[in-house]
């Protein structure tokens, strides 16, 4: 049983507000060429009403189209002399841009079958994320080794001139999740890049402890390749599942 | 001669990370006949089209690749402990097939196409090479000029950009949706 009326999309799974349109214009089974203005302009308020707070940031766009859709509608109340004559129908631009995207929507998902039928098709391209720690023959670095190569790292960064903009707070927990993230993305992380990198003193300790952390919960391992050569960071597979 | 000739040609293509172009393998293989050189290609092909390999050579981007078949993914991925490959994000996919139908064309074009900024996307495309930056525009501040990459047309298993899908088959995909 399909009920419309029930059916509620949050704002933040439309890519934008042409995507929320036409959402609301299929959802209608309204011809493209022909919107109800009003009816549609109340629907699309509707959505926006949903979220308490609008992010100015991101959604700025959908309150620039809602305005559109307000000027649009109030253009079509007017009473007018002279009726208009059809490409001076006010919602002909919308059409245009509507009908433009939905092209796109269109072939966006001709585009994700072919990414589909490509994914299964392993080539020399391919280079395996996932380091097998046992199969490698890597020296686990000590807790001593890290420490040393981290206060290496600040002594230098200690030279650099900091000039410190604005205060910005770091907690352990976002850094692991930033450094997790580095890592499904990058398979392993250079222990002197990653630190030389940091902005603040203080946003490289946090960094140390929340690496430290990881390493403690054996979510991540730091080897070298050989003695006295750069430290790698790879994340270590959970033993239970088989992945991380 | 023609079977030596082959050889070579499967040792290239074996050795190239990315899809070596026909007239890649003549410029090394100058001393042979381009002629030889097509046929051994050609051949080449035959071979590997056959049900007995695991691996095919596929054309990707203007060029010849290998690659292992569809049917053999799950135990590709049991190998190495995948669970599944990264898709592109909804997002990502959207701003790359509006690039893709409408390049040469500007950051500013992009978002007013989708009608949503789109500078972060783009960065993350950028980033995973699937396209690329050609240029400035010479129009107010020169804003930069971005076209798909050949890795676009490898990840997506087209030949050229003349592969992407047509007008006809989006109008079809349309028609269904309604």
């Amino acid at each position: 049983m399909e009920s419309t009326e029930s059916y509620q999309v949050k704002l933040e799974v439309f890519q934008g507000p042409l995507d929320l349109l036409l959402f609301l214009i299929r959802k209608q089974k309204i011809d493209i060429h022909d919107i109800p203005i009003a009816t549609i302009t109340k629907e699309y308020l509707q959505y926006l009403e949903q979220k308490e707070k609008i992010n100015l940031d991101r959604e700025a766009e959908f309150l620039l189209m809602a305005a559109l859709l307000i000027y649009i509608k109030s253009q079509m109340l007017l009473p007018r002399e002279i009726p208009l004559e059809e490409e001076e129908d006010p919602r002909q631009s919308l059409v245009y841009r509507l009908l433009d995207y939905q092209k796109m929507k269109a072939a966006s998902t001709l585009l994700r079958k072919k990414e589909a039928e490509e994914l299964l098709k392993w080539k020399r391209t391919f280079l395996p994320p996932l380091l097998e720690v046992e199969d490698l023959d890597l020296i686990e670095v000590s807790l001593f080794d890290l420490a040393e190569a981290f206060f290496a790292v600040m002594k230098r960064k200690e030279k650099e001139d900091f000039r410190i903009i604005k205060r910005k707070q770091y907690s352990v927990e976002e850094k692991i999740k930033e450094i997790l993230a580095t890592l499904k993305e990058n398979s392993y992380l250079d222990f002197l890049n990653f630190f030389a990198r940091q902005a603040t003193l203080e946003e490289a300790l946090i960094s140390f402890f929340s690496l430290l952390e990881l390493i403690k919960a054996r979510r991540v391992i730091a080897v070298q390749e050989r003695l006295f050569q750069s430290i790698k960071v790879w994340l270590m597979k959970d033993p239970a599942t088989g992945h991380n | 001669m023609n079977n030596r000739l082959k050889t070579i040609i499967e040792a290239l293509i074996f050795i190239s990370q990315k899809p070596l172009t026909l007239e890649k393998i003549k410029n090394v293989l100058k001393e042979f006949p381009p002629k030889d050189i097509d046929q051994a290609l050609e051949e080449l092909l035959q071979n590997f089209s056959s049900n007995e390999r695991g691996i095919q050579i596929i054309r990707s981007a203007g060029g010849y690749i290998f690659a292992t078949k569809p049917e053999d993914d799950r135990w590709i991925r049991r190998l190495l402990r995948i669970e599944r490959k990264n898709k592109l994000s909804p997002a990502a996919l959207e701003t790359l097939s509006t690039i893709a139908y409408h390049q040469p064309i500007t950051l500013s074009e992009i978002s007013a196409l989708r009608d949503t900024d789109s500078s972060h996307t783009l960065k993350t495309l950028l980033q995973k090479k699937l396209i690329k930056i050609v240029g400035r525009k010479k129009s107010p501040g020169r804003p930069l000029i971005y076209r798909t990459s050949d890795k676009f047309l490898t990840y997506f298993g087209l030949n050229s950009l003349s592969e992407l899908p047509t007008q006809e088959e989006i109008s079809k995909i349309l028609e269904e949706g309604e």
